[in-house]
């Protein structure tokens, strides 16, 4: 049986309890918009009888008020590993989106604007000078515009080294918060531990966790799994980056020197578990992956298909050019060269003397034969269609590569959207919440009152003889 | 996938999104208005920025084809009216050999003939070494400055007889010169020839000589004929192929504007319908994000 102020402290337990309610409640609404925040919940238990009755006790009382179980932080695991997983891939298609929509703006094409026009006006003057054989601002037309060529695909090269550039030191940048992250969120860690074998309520922190580890999937598409002591493992490239309280090291093995210029090795990454030795990791997502692809792959592709296109105008325009004559009727010189590694090249213009420009097809001598002008200006419809080749194909990937970002975002944005659900603060459902609280912490202050009026007959009134 | 809760942040969050996509579509009209163009770049429509690439390049060469026809058509105008003069020139030496023959006349009055042959003469060497553009017509490839030479009164040809070419349509070359000896006649056997032996038979009176000068020039004129006539053939050529590559230029600017301008119509329609998708999802965005019950809760 329940003593003379068990319904007191019942009722006083209800008070503290719905207090509680409204408490958490608030922070829910304090927190409607805060990034990350998963929203609380104040599980409530009924005090009542032991849930193991000792042996040969008997518990006769009931209704002994209400306290706090436990506060629950609304969150699904899985579906939080879901959202690191698109994350990382959205990042990283994004990353590789953002940096070809670049590339591709600025070759001006099909506009007309860029290298296919200056291959039309080589070949136009070509022409011009097969009309005109004999003037001299006819040849010096033919060189000029071949100058004009040599620049246009030099202004492409600067653009995609100029992307190389900024990708080498966005990944450097990424790698460096990768690994301040990694150093956080051990800490954080730690902090959790600590936290829980202290009691403390750890939402927050794990808050932060999460953030962190999303943040660190963004990054590089690394795997989280939650370590059985609140923490989160990280796991980068399948080496470990984050094991419990202690960080290891994500790094650039080569590829870049550290002020972000290429150091001419193929690019490779590492990481560096904690307490372990650099183990090279590959196949990354998210934005370090997205980088490394570029890197790797793309831009050097795209490199190395426009310096084909410059083979292909050297090699189709020395063959013809060679085969004809000069104004002095000697024979051709080799016209273009394809040097990788001048700075204004791949392309060089090897004929600059207006002289030497071999319109004639018949030798021997000085003449006003043009037809050579004619064959070379044929012979560049092969370039034409190769550089028309690599600027379809790049649209093509570009298009390819925003399409499956636009794809991924739906994904991306449906994962977010049931996370959103199950965490999200709804104003209306805290309002509810605070108003049955207030309701119940009146009803609960009515009952005290209740009690007390009762036992104010008990005390004061009982055995007074009026 | 059904709605089980909705939170504040889920309404800010979508209606960010849709208000997002819908000013990035407004955009992207307006992009399509400003260029006047839809294909900005290759991966607006790849298989469309290859088609408009292969036709911006067939537009600039039917361009060039047109340049080099009208090049090819002064050279042919330039033959065909000295070719014409030429004609007219030989005829008259024929005129005037043909009078020495069929008249008695002085030698008086055939010194005089004699005196104009000569004229005729040299002002038909004059006449074949015409220049288009400082380039002797009938000197065919020559480096210099004239097709006929004469030298100790006799003419010949100095220039070479290969072809003057202009491509004027695809695969499509013409010869737009004509080589002196198909003209005036072979060296030691030409029209100059000719007119030097008219000139002296009709001084020393040799009537024979006459009559075979006369002979002579008429094949002369003949050939002359011939050539002017081939002249013409290709001027028909090139003025066909000029007219060829202006009606190409036409459907190929017009298959270029099909792909890449912007149906003007069509645009202004579709910028209105976006404008208006535009205020509908900012009217929405308003209304939804700010009742709560709070509102309601007093």
């Amino acid at each position: 049986m329940a003593g003379t102020f068990g319904s007191i402290n019942a009722t006083a337990s209800a008070l503290r309890y719905h207090q509680a309610v409204m408490e958490v409640a608030s922070g829910n609404i304090a927190n409607v918009s805060t990034d990350g925040y998963a929203r609380r919940r104040v599980v409530g238990q009924a005090v009542g009888a032991p849930a193991q009755p000792a042996m040969w006790s008997r518990f006769d009382g009931h209704g002994d008020g209400v306290r706090v179980g436990s506060v629950d932080r609304l969150v699904d695991p899985l579906l939080d590993s879901r959202a690191r997983r698109e994350h990382g891939t959205q990042s990283f298609l994004d990353t590789r989106a953002a940096a070809l929509a670049r590339v591709e703006s600025s070759l001006g094409e099909p506009a007309g604007e860029g290298v296919s026009s200056a291959l039309a006006g080589v070949r136009r003057a070509w022409q011009d000078l097969a009309n005109n054989p004999d003037s001299a601002a006819t040849r010096a037309q033919v060189v000029a515009t071949s100058r004009t060529l040599v620049d246009a695909v030099a202004g492409q090269r600067r653009n995609i080294e100029a992307e190389e550039g900024d990708q080498r030191a966005s990944l450097l940048a990424d790698v460096g918060e990768t690994n301040t992250l990694a150093h956080d969120l051990a800490a954080a860690n730690e902090a959790i531990t600590a936290a829980r074998l202290a009691g403390n309520d750890t939402s927050s922190l794990l808050d932060a966790r999460d953030q962190m580890a999303l943040r660190l999937a963004e990054l590089t598409g690394g795997t989280a799994v939650e370590n059985g002591q609140g923490g989160l493992d990280v796991t980068v490239g399948g080496v470990a980056l984050v094991t419990g309280g202690k960080a290891g090291t994500l790094a650039v093995s080569s590829g870049i020197n550290p002020d972000g210029t290429s150091d001419g090795q193929p690019l490779a990454l590492a990481v560096t578990p904690p307490g372990g030795t650099a183990t090279a990791v590959s196949g990354l997502r998210g934005e370090v992956g997205g980088s490394v692809d570029l890197l790797g792959t793309t831009l050097p592709g795209l490199r190395a298909g426009l310096q084909a296109v410059a083979q292909q105008v050297a090699d189709s325009v020395n063959a013809a050019h060679q085969a004809g004559f000069d104004q002095a009727g000697a024979a051709g010189q080799p016209f273009f060269a394809v040097d990788p590694s001048d700075p204004n090249g791949p392309l060089v213009l090897l004929v600059t003397d207006p002289a030497s420009v071999a319109a004639s097809a018949i030798g021997g001598g000085p003449n006003r034969d043009g037809s050579n002008g004619t064959a070379i200006a044929a012979a560049l419809a092969g370039p034409t269609s190769g550089y028309q080749q690599f600027v379809t194909g790049l649209g093509n990937d570009v298009a390819s590569v925003r399409r499956l970002a636009a794809t991924q975002q739906n994904l991306t944005d449906q994962v977010d959207g049931a996370r959103e659900q199950l965490s999200g603060v709804n104003i209306d459902e805290e309002m509810v919440t605070m108003m049955q609280s207030q309701r119940a912490y009146e009803a609960a202050a009515r009952v005290m009152t209740t009690l007390d009026s009762v036992l104010d007959t008990l005390i004061n009134r009982t055995g007074l003889v009026r | 996938m059904p709605i089980n809760r909705v939170t504040q942040s889920m309404l800010t969050d979508r209606s960010l999104t849709r208000l997002q996509g819908s000013l990035s579509r407004l955009a992207d009209i307006q992009e399509h208005l400003s260029t006047g163009r839809v294909l900005n770049r290759a991966s607006d429509n790849p298989g469309d920025a290859a088609t408009a690439m292969r036709l911006r390049a067939s537009l600039g060469e039917q361009q060039q084809y047109a340049r080099n026809a009208e090049d090819g058509q002064g050279w042919l105008a330039s033959l065909d009216s000295t070719l014409g003069s030429a004609n007219d020139m030989v005829r008259r030496a024929r005129e005037l050999g043909q009078q020495a023959v069929n008249g008695a006349m002085s030698q008086q009055s055939r010194d005089a003939l004699a005196a104009e042959v000569d004229q005729l003469r040299s002002a038909l060497v004059a006449n074949a070494n015409t220049t288009y553009v400082g380039r002797p017509v009938f000197g065919g490839t020559t480096a210099g400055s004239a097709a006929f030479t004469e030298s100790a009164g006799v003419v010949t040809f100095t220039g070479d007889t290969n072809p003057v070419n202009r491509s004027v349509a695809d695969g499509v070359v013409v010869d737009v010169s004509v080589a002196g000896p198909t003209a005036y006649g072979a060296d030691g056997d030409n029209v100059f020839d000719h007119l030097a032996a008219l000139s002296t038979a009709l001084r020393s009176g040799d009537t024979t000589g006459v009559q075979t000068g006369v002979t002579a020039l008429t094949s002369d004129s003949d050939r002359l004929v011939v050539a002017r006539a081939e002249v013409g053939a290709r001027t028909n050529r090139v003025d066909l192929a000029v007219t060829r590559a202006g009606d190409l230029e036409t459907s190929l600017t017009n298959a270029l504007a099909e792909i890449e301008n912007a149906d003007l119509p069509k645009t202004m329609v579709d910028l209105k319908m976006q404008e208006v998708a535009y205020q509908a999802s900012l009217a929405a965005t308003a209304r939804v994000l700010q009742p709560s019950l709070v509102d309601f809760l007093r």
